[in-house]
């Protein structure tokens, strides 16, 4: 009786969600129809009117890539909103349809395939993390479709003419990370000579770090730091799901480094400077590639000094280079991304390539009068594009349209992020090594 | 001495793995009963850590006053549930798998999918370490190790000495001779099963004191913590802090000596030879099930 | 016969699917429909891949990811690395992930007294092992992952999505059709018998290694060939996107769901899963999939575990109609969603009627009968007549006399306790010898080593002139050896008489399982089981049990019957009539050696005695010559006479 009872149950229970699904399906439609869009407050710019232009996109908001996926979001809800408030885009009203991909790479293509065929978007932007964003990128490319991408960066990779990159390392990133890290150290009075190398074994981490392992021309951060007469007192490279931090730790401690270069992902910095921290030891300085750049502040003065890279870190130095709206954009974000809950709500690289990505995707349009794909990406390759954040951008086939960057290094300074590096683009000095 | 100090540290990471492993262990073995859902348990106990530390100041390791109750409340009802609906052995792996990922996305739903730390401020462990000569043992770790044996020699005592005990052990070896005794195994079941998601919660705390937590992590820990339970003999507590010294060894010293790249490489294997010719725990001589 | 007709009816199937998307457009079929079935039929062939091994013979496998990921990398790396033709990486990847699980199976099956869930974790280190193997060797994937080269494919296949949903279909249907076929074979049947109780279908003549070995490798074959489209699919392969705890998960959801028996459980589950997921992630509710997934994983193996496909045979017409009737009214009304969404509620609406609880035909009531005429007083004097006699056969039996076992000086410890230390022993075809002793003196032992169950640690044996030491136990069972277990362990998914049909199917002349159906009643009349031939195991009592078990031993045609304690838990009326049928048996020309504890029962049956205690031979000889050896007194008959079996 107990079991048939609760099969019914279970049944039921199964239809019930199913309709609660399904009928949410009319209430509570996934796009973002920009409030914006119908009643602008009669400002100088005409209200968009109109068949509304479909912008279609998956994002990791749930799963591994969850917390990055969703800064992306929250930018680009603001930007389609300020989009519409201004006009819309070729005085249409902007719709973005965005899916959850779960994190999961294998649902990012059949996703894909479904806002262009089911869903029929008059446009892609790509979602978040490289191999999700290749993914989608295949997809774009059987269609013949202009996708902006907010942060691959493995430039050999991204082989699509229709691809732009809204963040770029340039095309050969393991050239130029390196490069730019012991420029900057060697503007110091007293550079550091050992150098520990700690390296994620994750696809872009170990590229910078290692080069292309099939070309001795095409050298990453160790060789090149061989080559600049640095002494590499260590390479370690762990797995990305390591838990066991305390070995790592000991390795560097016992190589004795005055620099370490941790080529890694996320928390790896934290873990790893938590574990030199129980071992009673500091390194002099340490410089990690794409850190999660909340929980590093969460640890104190420990982190103090660390490097790492940025394209734009919401410093007063660098809102005033990037002009008059830049402040409103930054002030924006951060209350949407408090009220949303996120642990760090600056407006950083991340939100920043997501900005230059939709402005990238707004220029190919009115810049090609239509939604034209095979237009839009011949004008992108003809003009480029003028962004807030990263002025303007070139975009050259030949180098897979990853153009020269203006990445630069951040450093932890009194419990908070400042650009360093470069010194046109500092927020701050360069801080040598402690002790 | 790099080696000595990496097996020395290892050790102690095996202490917590000891205590993720223990309820496992004994509920299989007592209750036959493969929890999967344990490692959600634990998941769950180090996000109240996080959660009681970080928003109510609470000392993290006093946490546990707060989580152990809950969590044996919850795993005791688990266990009646099991119980009731008549779970057995292979369908509780399954069901259990069905729970643990549905506690996975409802953590991630609560807490978001972030890495959750506790900051310094309110976790002073987390960078403390104790030194003796010129080893260095970190707080988190030897915390961990002290709790393990702690609990590991608790419950051995108890499942020797006690009445309770003997009368599990004997549940245990045949289900129909021990009721003929008069053993209310139900309420014993449910008492271990609460117990055992009581060791949970302190694995949790345990686990948030050292690391950041994000609602994936179970799975890095299924492998390695199962392989302990089957090295130390299912059911066997004793043999679970022995197999988890062990294994952070082992992999301490491959990552120490060698590169932390070849860990899970020698890990695993070492696991895969340690099934394949001891498949009933390493100080299990035959199988004596 | 049926396998035949069968895998036409899988062309039919191709044909009409493939038809969808050749003529798409005519159609009007939008594109993400085919997107969609790609991916069911993705999961389709996954969870097939994972059915037939961990399915079929109940060996539950947590490393689907590793052959997904062997197939998908093959092609990543051989076509975007190497320029190899993608249609060539296809069988290559197919070939490495089933030498994989060669491997695999060849480690893990060589164990004996191998459990299933040490099996469960082996198969879950493999994905992390080979994982780590690709990132530590980073010149395989050039350490960042590999672009998969889009190939060439002809014109009329359409767009690229159309040829991926036309392979993802060939390799789909290739691989239900096999998980069909294997199972209306004898693979089929050995991989279930393998699943109800392993060590009694190897007892009975199953090679259940082999039978294991090709399961695992056409799991791999599957898996690989299956991975390999994936690597297609997804485009970009790293080490994180195949080897991951994802596509174990959903394949054990989608099998325990769809019914892990039967060839269409996997398929109805990854079709129901594909589409639940789908319509929850255009619904917006991001944060549910997981949950729902897990929560149908957990209620229904509560609720169903046998899974839908069982379910939905009992009541198929209900189901239909269900599916029918709510995607019609849907569709009519044409209020809400879109014919996807209309579609995915019938299917819903189906399953819950497929669920719904009914009348289940109670098993109870399918029980017919005992045929009247055997009453018990009629087998405890019959030495034969009333049922039927098996045929003698002198070519079977060898002559009266000689030597059929021959034991010397076998020993056999555990650790240092010496279970049998030095035992020889000679027996006779023809005769019927009781193997007594106290407990723990070595009976049961002697019957595994004779069996092969174990093998000796020291000493020689050999039955019909052949040495039996090392043989696999179905080898020994088809040299001549059968035996019957304490415990019976009939095969609980067959019927009576299928589970006696397993058993000369796979004896030493094998057997269609036609023939052997019929060949099967025979033996059931012999221990006046025919009346129950259509009953399932769960539905019969233990002496009923007992009887199927010699039913079941005597069907493999033995030279000589072991029969372990085969009267233990029978009341006195039940003794009588088993004593009757061991009798009869006995009377066909079998040689049967019978380990009991009741010795009125020894006195009673046996030709000659054999008393074993504490490792060692005490006595042999006639039956009342050693019952009264004041040796066997002491031992035995002085502190156990009255003692029963356990």
């Amino acid at each position: 009786m107990r079991t048939r009872s609760l099969t019914a149950l279970s049944a039921t229970v199964a239809l019930t969600l199913f309709i609660t699904a399904a009928c949410s399906d009319d209430d509570e439609p996934s796009t973002e129809p920009a409030p914006g869009a119908v009643e602008s407050p009669g400002g100088d710019t005409g209200a968009p009117s109109g068949d509304p232009i479909v912008v279609g996109s998956t994002l990791s908001l749930t799963g591994a890539f969850g917390p990055t996926g969703i800064i992306h979001q929250i930018a680009g809800e603001q930007f389609v909103e300020q989009l519409n408030e201004s006009g819309g885009l070729l005085g249409r009203p902007v719709e973005w349809l965005v899916l959850d991909d779960e994190s999961d790479q294998a649902q990012v293509t059949a996703l894909y395939e479904r806002l262009i065929g089911q869903e029929g978007v008059d446009l892609i932007i790509g979602p978040y993390a490289t191999p999700n964003i290749i993914s989608a990128m295949a997809v774009a490319e059987r269609h013949g479709l202009t996708m902006p991408q907010h942060t691959a960066v493995l430039a050999p990779l991204m082989t699509y003419e229709c691809q732009f990159p809204a963040w770029s390392i340039g095309p050969t990133p393991n050239e130029y990370v390196p490069d730019q890290v012991f420029d900057a150290l060697e503007s110091l009075p007293a550079p550091p000579q050992r150098v520990a190398f700690v390296i994620n074994q994750g696809g872009s981490t170990d590229f910078i770090a290692q080069g292309s392992p099939d070309d001795d021309s095409d050298p990453g951060a160790v060789s090149i730091a061989e080559d600049r007469g640095y002494e590499v007192v260590a390479e370690i490279r762990y797995p990305p799901d390591t838990t066991d931090w305390a070995p790592i730790a000991q390795q560097i401690r016992d190589a004795d480094p005055d620099f370490v270069f941790n080529s890694g992902l996320a928390v790896d910095p934290v873990n790893l400077l938590q574990a030199m921290e129980q071992l009673g030891y500091r390194p002099p300085m340490m410089f990690s590639l794409f850190p999660a750049p909340g929980p590093l502040l969460g640890l104190g003065d420990v982190a103090d000094g660390l490097l790492s890279v940025s394209i734009f870190e919401p410093n007063d130095a660098l809102i005033q280079q990037a002009g008059p709206e830049a402040q409103a954009i930054v002030d924006e974000f951060q209350s949407r991304a408090a009220a949303e809950g996120l642990p760090y709500t600056a407006f950083e690289t991340q939100a920043t390539a997501s900005w230059n990505a939709w402005e990238i995707l707004v220029a190919a349009v009115e810049g090609s009068g239509g939604t034209d794909q095979q237009a839009m990406c011949d004008y992108l390759h003809e003009n480029g594009v003028d962004t807030t954040f990263s002025g303007h951008l070139e975009f050259d086939p030949d180098d897979n349209n990853f153009w020269p960057s203006t990445q630069g290094l951040k450093q932890i300074q009194n419990g908070d992020w400042v650009m360093v590096w470069p010194a046109d683009r500092a927020a701050a000095q360069l801080q040598p090594p402690v002790g | 001495m790099t080696t000595l100090q990496a097996a020395l540290s290892g050790a102690l990471v095996g202490g917590m793995f000891a205590v993720m492993a223990a309820g496992l262990s004994l509920t299989w073995g007592m209750l036959r009963v493969i929890n999967l859902a344990h490692f959600g348990l634990i998941l769950v106990g180090a996000y109240l850590t996080f959660e009681l530390a970080t928003s109510w100041g609470i000392d993290p390791i006093l946490t546990i006053v707060l989580t152990v109750p809950l969590m044996f409340l919850v795993g005791a009802g688990l266990q009646w549930a099991f119980d009731r609906l008549g779970v057995e052995e292979f369908a509780s792996l399954l069901v259990s798998f069905g729970l643990l990922i549905i506690v996975m996305q409802t953590v991630s739903n609560v807490w978001s999918a972030d890495f959750q730390r506790m900051p310094g401020d309110v976790n002073p462990y987390a960078t403390q370490s104790v030194s003796l000569g010129r080893f260095v043992f970190p707080a988190p770790t030897l915390i961990a190790f002290v709790f393990a044996v702690v609990i590991v020699v608790t419950a051995d005592q108890v499942l020797r000495r006690t009445f309770a005990g003997r009368a599990l052990r004997a549940f245990a070896e045949d289900r129909a001779v021990a009721s003929a005794f008069g053993i209310d195994h139900r309420r014993l079941g449910m008492v271990l099963a609460g117990l055992s998601a009581a060791s949970a919660a302190v694995a949790g705390m345990l686990f948030a004191l050292g690391n950041a937590v994000t609602p994936s992590t179970p799975f890095e820990w299924i492998g390695v913590v199962f392989a302990v339970v089957i090295l130390g003999g299912i059911g066997q507590v004793g043999g679970v802090l022995l197999a988890g010294v062990l294994v952070g060894t082992l992999s301490a010293v491959v990552s120490a000596t060698w590169s932390p790249a070849l860990s899970p490489l020698v890990l695993f294997s070492a696991i895969i030879l340690a099934l394949l010719f001891r498949p009933y725990g390493l100080l299990t001589v035959r199988g004596a099930r | 016969m049926i396998a035949a007709r069968g895998l036409g009816g899988f062309a039919v199937v191709f044909m009409a699917l493939a038809a969808l998307a050749v003529w798409r457009e005519d159609l009007g079929l939008p594109m993400f429909y085919l997107v969609l079935a790609s991916t069911a039929l993705f999961w389709v062939a996954q969870a097939t891949s994972w059915n037939v091994l961990s399915g079929y013979s109940g060996y539950f496998s947590f490393g689907q990811g590793a052959f997904v990921g062997v197939g998908a990398y093959t092609t990543a790396v051989l076509g975007g690395r190497h320029g190899v033709d993608f249609y060539l990486t296809v069988p290559v990847a197919a070939v490495f992930s089933a030498v994989l699980a060669l491997i695999v199976g060849g480690l893990a099956f060589r164990l004996r007294s191998f459990r299933g869930e040490i099996f469960a974790l082996l198969t879950l280190a493999v994905p992390f092992i080979l994982a780590a193997f690709a990132r530590v060797n980073s010149e395989i994937d050039g350490g960042q992952g590999v672009v998969v080269p889009v190939p060439e494919f002809p014109e009329w296949m359409g767009q690229f999505q159309d040829f991926l949903y036309l392979l993802n279909l060939l390799v789909a249907v290739v691989a239900v059709a096999a998980a069909f076929a294997i199972q209306h074979t004898r693979f089929g049947w050995a991989l279930a018998s393998i699943r109800d109780a392993e060590d009694v279908a190897e007892g009975l003549g199953v090679a259940t290694f082999r039978y294991k070995m090709l399961a695992i490798a056409v799991t791999g074959l599957i898996g690989g060939a299956a991975g390999s489209l994936f690597a297609l699919q997804i485009g970009f392969v790293t080490v994180e996107s195949v080897f991951g705890l994802t596509i174990p998960l959903f394949v054990i959801v989608m099998s325990v769901l769809g019914g892990r028996t039967h060839w269409f459980g996997p398929v109805l589950g990854a079709v129901v899963i594909v589409l639940i997921q789908d319509r929850l992630s255009a619904s917006g509710f991001e944060g549910w999939n997981l949950i729902v997934l897990g929560a149908i994983l957990a209620v229904l193996v509560v609720v169903a575990p046998d899974g839908l496909q069982a379910r939905l045979w009992r009541r198929p017409w209900p189901a239909v109609a269900a599916l029918v009737l709510v995607t019609g009214v849907l569709a009519v009304v044409d209020a809400w969603g879109t014919p996807l969404d209309w579609f995915v509620s019938g299917v819903l609406a189906a399953v819950a009627v497929v669920l719904w609880p009914g009348h289940a035909p109670a098993s109870a009531e399918r029980r017919p009968p005992a045929p009247d005429h055997v009453d018990l007083g009629e087998i405890g004097e019959s030495t034969g007549h009333s049922g039927q006699q098996l045929p003698e056969n002198s070519k079977i039996n060898g002559e009266p006399g000689e030597v059929l076992v021959e034991c010397r000086e076998v020993s056999r410890y555990f650790g240092g306790v010496r279970a049998l230390d030095g035992v020889s022993l000679q027996l006779r075809a023809g005769e019927l010898v009781g193997l007594v002793g106290p407990n723990g003196s070595g009976k049961t032992t002697l019957v595994n080593l004779v069996s092969g169950a174990l093998r000796p640690t020291s000493g020689t044996m050999a039955v019909a002139g052949r040495d039996i030491v090392g043989l696999a136990p179905h080898r020994i069972a088809h040299v001549g050896v059968s035996r019957t277990h304490q415990i019976p362990k009939p095969f609980e998914s067959m019927t009576v008489r299928d589970n006696v049909a397993m058993a000369i199917m796979f004896g030493r002349q094998p057997r269609p399982l036609t023939a052997a159906r019929e060949e099967a009643e025979q033996c059931l009349d012999i221990v006046h089981l025919g009346h129950l031939a259509g009953a399932r195991p769960a539905e019969i009592n233990l002496h009923e049990r007992q009887l199927l078990e010699m039913a079941r031993a005597i069907a493999t045609k033995p030279k000589v019957l072991l029969l372990d304690e085969a009267l233990a838990g029978l009341n006195p009326a039940e003794i009588d009539a088993a004593v009757a049928v061991v009798r009869r048996i006995h009377a066909s020309g079998i040689t049967i050696v019978i380990v009991e504890h009741l010795l009125r029962v020894v006195n009673q049956l046996a030709t000659r005695v054999v008393v074993l205690n504490r490792g060692r031979l005490l006595a042999d000889g006639d039956p009342r010559t050693v019952m009264s050896d004041p040796d066997v007194i002491r031992a035995y008959l002085g502190r156990h006479a009255h003692a029963r079996g356990s």
